[in-house]
């Protein structure tokens, strides 16, 4: 009887446990496959699409041919329906390309900037939210992260600042109307040709943030203006806009019927390999001074020449934390320190299996190249950027200009002005170290600083808000001439002045400066001018650039070393212009050495020693063969004596 | 590595030749600054009457200063400051370089007749062959001038470890060797460097002692 007892408890326990096992493993098999199988065929994305959701933490409205009114269709929903993985999305968003507003992540090498460019105040800032040498955080020029993501969202593929709440009073109802810029996937991933970035730009240029995703989709259109609609506006009642004007700028929705299939599915062509042209979106550049905006006139990178794709080696996983690809980066990717230029190039000698060639990259023989030239300079120094010139050239990229937006200045000359290539050595990069050695020598994009601001202890310069800059500045430096190119109007130092002494009755904190070209004026106590040529907090900004890489046969310093050993060589002694509204600093220039903590003396001597170099090679080889031919003749009468003591004993 | 080898090199070659002088004495005055000027009013004053002559002494002089100032150049960077010879003094060693290499050309050819090993040189070693070959060698019982066959040992020494000190630099210089071996032609650079450094300080030390004694 016991034992029918303890058996009739213990089966429907062991039941229990089976079936809360059984469902307990179910999500973590679902888990598992959302992380790929490992099959390199493409998974075929056809997915219901889903709005924004109405309340946090819940999928939205599933949105079909007949939802009336259309709805703009969320990433966040509509793709987390599968990547659902410890919700993937809130991982996703701390990935390289979304995390820059998060205080908490290493800010790693300098980048690119986003630059703040206002022809008619003198002003071209960098800014970024990473706390990299020598730019500003958007704040401190007065900028939210609302009125952030409206400028430069055009170039970022959503998430990071256009997902924070705003705590602008003014802008709380915005955000209600705008919405937030979600990621937007399809901004990297779709390969849809029909794939409409330049209108997800113009979508954020109009607040219509919620709405940017859905207008860069191939099987969607969107018409209308957020920015245009009042404070009041909901877009899922848009039929409560009252003013006749304005019901031509609703934001409205268009989708294709046919995209829809019997499911309600439409079909994303959206994949993990993802087609430079997807990149090159936000990352082109261009060599303004040699092509001016034509891009046929320029190479491409030989990587992509060759078939590789840039996440062939930029590669991330579902966590999205790129590989930046340069040497010493830390990041928690576990192929960061071998999908490098070394890592693939050369490979690590004593790892497991030999990686170089990986992808085939060829190894290089550096034939000729003494080895300090790897201890002293960046891969990129000798294959990547511009050949460079008696002078640097300026340069446009996407995400300074707006490359492939609408309406966009195509003038070369169009600020702001970056100039390249600058070959300065890097900063220290990742260094946890107190006093981290100066990196290698590499080339660099650069910009000058120019903005109104103010000093304080210790020439601390801080830089107005752009607000304060425009009601006060603005009349001092009324009457400049603008061109059509968008370069810079020309100030004079006496407008520079009116507006010092306009600015020093304004601020409360400080003396007010205007920082342009490396150069710092600012307001003497007896009300003239004070001007300090290569003030610290004037310097330039530079970044490392990577691309285009060129072929091994155009490399610096192939066939000979005086392309960079000579007293003229560009290397060394090219110059850098200085950029300014100001002729007297525009007339000013660096030379490249400046930017390597070299002096003039030693880079002279040493490159003029480059001259003698070939009688080295002489006199060493011909001394050399004289020293070889008297050895060989005395051992060679050594040996005959020898010979000869033996030939005598012999007899 | 190379920095403690090179270290302890020339410490035990600084304190060896030290007790030699010391341990023993030359039949001449061992005051060091006498000896020091009689050497070098040798070599700079007293010179042979022939062009031939005053050729030989002058490069001897000469690729002594070159030997000072390529040994503190190459040197002092790697072992005082822990760091690979660049800027000024990578100049400095690479102008008195071929110098050194010319004087060392010209030494060669002016002073090797000399410096030929001569069967009175190595009485010992006549008996050894006498005794291991059973050849009639004639073996004389005089003792052995160490100082003079160490100054000539040290000499073609320093003519053969001159060899692979040029031509591995000179050689790096051409479109020829890949990176592995540019370090590996530093690494021999260095290495034979250090080898000619100790040989050189030994073959002068020599050479003053035997001026001091007319030996030589």
């Amino acid at each position: 009887m016991r034992k029918v007892l303890f058996a009739g408890l213990c089966l429907p326990s062991a039941l229990v446990w089976l079936i809360a096992v059984g469902m307990a493993a179910e999500p973590a098999t679902k888990a598992v496959t959302n992380r790929g199988d490992g099959s390199r065929a493409p998974g075929i994305h056809r997915l219901p699409l889903y709005a924004e959701p109405l309340e946090p933490g819940k999928q939205g409205d599933k949105i079909t041919k007949e939802t009336d009114p259309a709805l703009p269709f969320s990433m966040r929903g509509t793709c987390s329906e599968c990547h659902v993985y410890k919700h993937d999305y809130d991982v996703i968003r701390k990935g390289w390309h979304f995390n820059a507003s998060d205080p908490n992540v290493p800010p790693g090498r300098p980048g690119p900037p986003w630059i703040y460019t206002d022809v008619t105040m003198g002003t071209q800032i960098p800014l970024s939210y990473r706390a990299w040498p020598g730019t500003f955080r958007p704040e401190q020029v007065g900028l939210t992260p609302f009125q952030f993501t409206q400028l430069f969202g055009r170039q970022m593929p959503g998430g990071g600042p256009g997902e924070v709440d705003t705590d602008a009073d003014d802008e709380i109802t915005r955000q209600m109307v705008s919405g937030k810029l979600e990621i937007n996937c399809l901004s990297c991933h779709n390969r849809d040709p029909g794939h409409d970035q330049a209108e997800y730009a113009a979508q954020i240029a109009k607040q219509s943030f919620r709405w940017a995703a859905t207008a860069s989709a191939p099987f969607a259109s969107v018409s209308g203006s957020a920015k245009e609609m009042d404070d009041t506006f909901d877009h899922l009642m848009p039929d409560m806009v009252m003013d006749e004007k304005k019901k031509p700028l609703i934001p409205t929705v268009t989708y294709q019927p046919q995209a829809f299939n019997h499911k309600d599915e439409v079909f994303f062509n959206v994949s993990g390999k993802i087609p430079a042209d997807r990149c090159y979106f936000c990352h082109s550049d261009i060599n303004a001074s040699q092509c001016g905006s034509e891009k046929w006139e320029a190479d491409e990178d030989v990587h992509l020449t060759a078939g590789l794709t840039c996440v062939d080696c930029h590669r991330e996983g579902l966590e999205h934390n790129t590989i930046r690809g340069y040497e010493g980066e830390v990041n928690s990717n576990v192929l960061a320190a071998s999908t490098s230029c070394k890592g693939c190039h050369i490979g690590d000698e004593n790892g497991r299996a030999p990686h170089a060639g990986r992808l085939g990259a060829p190894v290089p023989a550096h034939k000729g190249i003494p080895a300090v030239h790897f201890d002293r300079l960046s891969c990129t120094a000798c294959h990547s950027g511009p050949w460079p010139g008696a002078t640097t050239d300026l340069c446009k990229t996407s995400q300074a200009h707006g490359l492939g937006t609408h309406g966009i200045n195509k003038s070369p000359t169009a600020l702001p002005h970056v100039l390249y290539p600058v070959f300065a050595k890097q900063a220290p990069v990742d260094s946890q170290e107190a006093d981290p050695k100066p990196g290698k020598i590499a080339p660099h994009k650069l910009i000058w600083p120019a903005f109104w601001g103010t000093i304080g202890a210790e020439d601390k310069v801080s830089p107005l808000k752009l607000d304060t800059v425009k009601k006060v500045v603005g009349p001092a430096l009324q009457g400049l001439k603008f061109t059509a190119a968008g370069a810079w109007a020309e100030i004079k130092e006496e407008q520079v002045l009116a507006a010092l002494k306009t600015l020093a009755g304004s601020v409360e904190e400080g003396k007010p400066v205007y920082v342009t070209g490396g150069t710092l004026y600012r307001l003497k106590d007896d009300g003239t001018l004070s001007i300090h040529q290569d003030h610290p907090a004037a310097a330039a900004y530079t970044w490392p650039l990577a691309h285009n890489v060129r072929p091994a046969a155009q490399s610096l310093g192939v066939g000979k070393c005086t392309v960079c050993h000579s007293t003229g060589a560009p290397f060394f002694f090219g110059e850098v212009a200085v950029d300014s509204p100001i002729a007297a600093v525009s007339n000013l220039t660096k030379a490249q050495y400046q930017f390597q903590q070299a002096p003039y003396g030693r880079t002279w001597a040493f490159a003029m020693s480059f001259v003698f170099r070939p009688w080295f090679k002489v006199v060493a080889i011909g001394s050399a063969a004289l020293l070889a031919v008297v050895l060989l003749l005395y051992g060679l009468r050594a040996l005959g004596a020898v010979a000869r003591v033996l030939a005598e004993q012999e007899k | 590595m190379f920095q403690t080898v090179a270290d302890i090199a020339f410490v035990m070659t600084f304190l060896g030749v030290a007790a030699h002088w010391v341990l023993v004495p030359t039949r001449k005055p061992r005051n060091v600054v006498q000896g020091a000027v009689h050497v070098f009013s040798l070599l700079l004053i007293e010179q042979r009457t022939s062009l031939l002559g005053a050729l030989k002494k002058l490069a001897y002089l000469l690729s002594l200063v070159c030997f000072v100032v390529l040994a503190i150049t190459g040197f002092w960077p790697l072992l005082v400051r822990g760091e690979h010879i660049s800027g000024y003094l990578m100049m400095i060693h690479a102008t008195f370089a071929p110098i050194f290499a010319l004087c060392l050309a010209v030494i060669a050819v002016t002073w090797a007749g000399e410096n030929r090993f001569t069967a009175e040189d190595c009485p010992w070693v006549r008996r050894l062959l006498r005794r291991a070959t059973r050849l009639q060698v004639p073996a004389e019982e005089k003792p052995c001038a160490c100082a003079v066959v160490g100054y000539k040992a040290t000499f073609w020494l320093l003519l053969f470890l001159a060899l692979p000190l040029i031509l591995s630099i000179v050689i790096s210089m051409f479109p020829l060797l890949g990176t592995d071996w540019q370090h590996h032609t530093a690494a021999i650079h260095r290495w034979t460097g250090l080898a000619f450094a100790v040989i050189a300080i030994l073959h002068t030390y020599l050479a003053i002692r035997l001026r001091m004694t007319r030996e030589v």
